[in-house]
């Protein structure tokens, strides 16, 4: 699945680079590019993943590599919603070099040589309690960039002084609603997988909660992104103390997804 | 042929200059069929805005210096001005660059305010009364109908027109960057002055639903009201109706703080922390600055404003230099269609005058062959037709070639040669 993966990697390394040229010169035909650039790397994405599933024979988000590819699926497929649902494209310019990173990383580490099979793929909540939350993690990403864009551009407009980029961002009320119901989103996914995880966990080894750093880091996300939702909604905190707290969850939700891994605990990827 | 322009804009004469020599639209026709007189003068048009008199004409080359003169006395004499008048103020461009000077004032790049979108609209009427009165031919339509594409592009290509460099529509665009569409917002006029009445107009434009009035006098607050389809308020209440104001426009001639800081603060509250935007556009200041140091409160005073438009207009001179880039390439192109357009038919004129040349030999010596069928007659016609043409093509191959090229020593030469006329 190799070069199927290198066509998606080259479809979204072309969508990244006219995002950005998009972003810088404002021209609607490179977001044009962008765009079916993304689109066809999406498609290419998916019908990679299936391959995979069906080739390897398990779901294909076990290893490293799987997980990083299919990280960088959800992001394009989050970044699309919003696309399409704010016409937000400025945080293409963002997210769209992210994914190609993942995209590059993933085809680094390459395949283990499939030696350890995963021993779990028996059951249906584990796939389900790893893809909740990689759509989670999607989710904060789209809350951080937009939670970036506004901090930039309220502070530019408080400053009264506008950089270049001043005129390529959405309005502060667009990224604040982005924020706010890709937050919204986020932690609905991230309770339902959480929540997947521990009846999985019970049902394998009997135990709700082994108390590893990825769990202890995962609560903490989620209590974190509970606090942005109930100010958002009761409307205390909006605009920049929202915007912080989303930056914040996101440096959370790195270490949850990266950290953990290097201080050991049960859970073996991301 | 060739083009002529001569003009005068607001950096070549000044106001009480130009309004003499402005032309209204029935003066433009006439002018225009006195003008066009089909010896030196082929097609004319006139383009007449507050900023600039153009006159553009389609002459016979190798009159060029006639034909400026011939403009400068229609000018003068049409407006009854003395002559110097329009001599000592105006320019004349020719060929390349009347072309580039029309395309740069098509596309707003030799207005005023670069990038302002009303000179394609006028250029685009002072090209129909042309057509009406029948002074734009083919060289003509072929150069404004380039003229609006290189403006189309200009203004899709570059961000000319980007960015709002009058106070009035600073107003929506600072709004549209806070509460991205202006749709359903509510605007607070405190004070009813003239550029709070202009911004207003923009803002009502940009689709703001809601207006409230609140000024001193009734009766200008009242006024304004009946022409927004707003709300007059009590100017003494202003207070309780900050909170439902999305965007505060503040212009009275009062000498204090009309909104001060804590008036701000509790309207926020009030609002649950939803933005609001504050533009004081008195001197001196009606709203206290210190509200700009409150959460979610944007406040921009006069001076704020001037300097973003100072900024805007320093980013709109540095589109306007890629401006040039699509403009020089533009005028490239329409020089080599002019050039085609020119030569195609006298290209076409010469292969006829060749066939013809073939055709009367054959009937000179058609007695001479005696009784043919009609099929040996057609092949014989046919014979001497190819030979023509496989001759003549390269050659004619060439002269294109040439032309295309602007290559003006071989046209000399071709046009000796063929006899071909001008």
């Amino acid at each position: 699945m190799r070069s199927l993966l290198l066509a998606v990697l080259a479809a979204y390394v072309v969508s990244a680079i006219h995002s950005v040229l998009a972003f810088v010169n404002k021209r609607r035909a490179l977001q044009r590019v962008s765009d079916w650039a993304m689109a066809t790397g999406f498609v290419l994405h998916t019908a990679a993943l299936v391959a995979d599933w069906f080739v390897d024979g398990h779901y294909p988000l076990f290893y490293l590599r799987e997980t990083l590819s299919f990280l960088a699926w959800t992001l394009v497929g989050s970044y699309a919603l919003v696309r399409y649902r704010y016409g937000a494209h400025a945080l293409g310019s963002l997210t769209l070099p992210a994914v190609s990173l993942l995209v590059f990383l993933a085809l680094l580490i390459g395949s283990p040589g499939g030696t350890q099979e995963p021993g779990f793929s028996g059951t249906w909540l584990f796939p389900v309690h790893t893809t909740l939350l990689l759509f989670a993690y999607a989710a904060f990403f789209v809350v951080f960039v937009a939670s970036v864009m506004y901090l930039l551009q309220e502070r530019e407009l408080k400053l009264k002084t506008f950089s270049a980029i001043f005129h390529r961002l959405p309005s502060l009320i667009t990224l604040n609603e982005i924020a706010t119901s890709a937050a919204a989103t986020g932690l609905a996914l991230l309770t339902i997988g959480i929540a997947t995880g521990m009846l999985w966990s019970s049902s394998r080894y009997g135990l709700l909660w082994h108390n590893d750093p990825k769990e202890i880091f995962a609560l903490l996300t989620w209590l974190l992104y509970l606090l942005l939702i109930i100010y958002r909604s009761t409307a205390h905190w909006r605009g920049r103390s929202a915007a912080w707290l989303g930056v914040a969850g996101f440096v959370l939700v790195l270490f949850t997804f990266f950290g953990a891994r290097w201080m050991g605990g049960y859970h073996v990827f991301g | 042929m060739s083009i002529v322009l001569v003009g005068v804009n607001h950096k070549t004469a000044p106001v009480e200059v130009r309004e003499l020599l402005a032309f209204s639209e029935e003066a433009c026709a006439e002018g225009l069929r006195a003008l066009v007189d089909g010896e030196v003068v082929s097609e004319g048009l006139i383009v007449s805005t507050c900023n600039r008199v153009e006159i553009l004409t389609a002459t016979t080359s190798g009159r060029i210096k006639e034909s400026r003169e011939r403009i400068t006395n229609f000018v003068s004499q049409s407006r009854s001005l003395p002559h110097d008048l329009f001599r000592d103020h105006s320019y004349s461009h020719i060929d390349d660059q009347a072309v580039r000077h029309i395309f740069r004032v098509a596309s707003s790049l030799d207005s005023m305010v670069v990038g302002e979108p009303q000179v394609l609209g006028q250029v685009r009427q002072a090209y129909s009364v042309a057509l009406e009165a029948g002074t734009a031919g083919r060289v003509l339509n072929r150069l404004i109908h380039q003229a609006f594409r290189v403006a189309k592009r200009v203004r899709t290509e570059t961000g000319i027109a980007a960015n709002a460099v009058s106070i009035s529509y600073m107003a929506v665009e600072l709004g549209k960057k806070i509460f991205g569409s202006l749709k359903g917002q509510s605007v607070l006029l405190v004070g009813a002055g003239e550029m709070a009445e202009l911004s207003a107009r923009h803002l009502i434009n940009a689709g703001v639903s809601r207006v409230l009035i609140a000024n001193r006098t009734e009766e200008s607050s009242e006024r304004l009201a009946k022409e927004f389809g707003g709300e007059a308020v009590n100017f003494e209440r202003l207070a309780d109706y900050l909170p439902d104001a999305d965007i505060v426009v503040c212009s009275t001639g009062a000498g204090e703080y009309v909104v001060t800081a804590n008036m701000a603060r509790k309207a926020l509250n009030r609002r649950r922390n939803r933005p609001a935007f504050f533009i004081d556009i008195s001197v001196p200041r009606n709203l206290d600055p210190a509200i700009g140091d409150l959460p979610n409160a944007f406040v921009f005073d006069i001076d704020d404003l001037e300097s973003v438009i100072s900024s805007n207009i320093r980013e709109r001179e540095r589109e306007a230099e890629r401006a040039e880039l699509i403009v020089d390439s533009e005028v490239m192109q329409f020089q080599q269609s002019l050039r085609v357009m020119e030569i195609g038919p006298s290209l076409g004129a010469l292969r006829q005058k060749l066939q013809d040349l073939a055709r009367s030999e054959m009937i000179r010596q058609r007695n001479r062959l005696g009784h043919l069928t009609p099929e040996q007659e057609s092949a014989i016609e046919a014979l001497l037709l190819s030979t023509v043409n496989k001759i003549s093509h390269p050659l004619i191959d060439r002269m294109r070639r040439s032309f295309d090229g602007g290559d003006n020593e071989s046209i000399q030469a071709w046009r000796e040669v063929f006899d071909l006329e001008d």
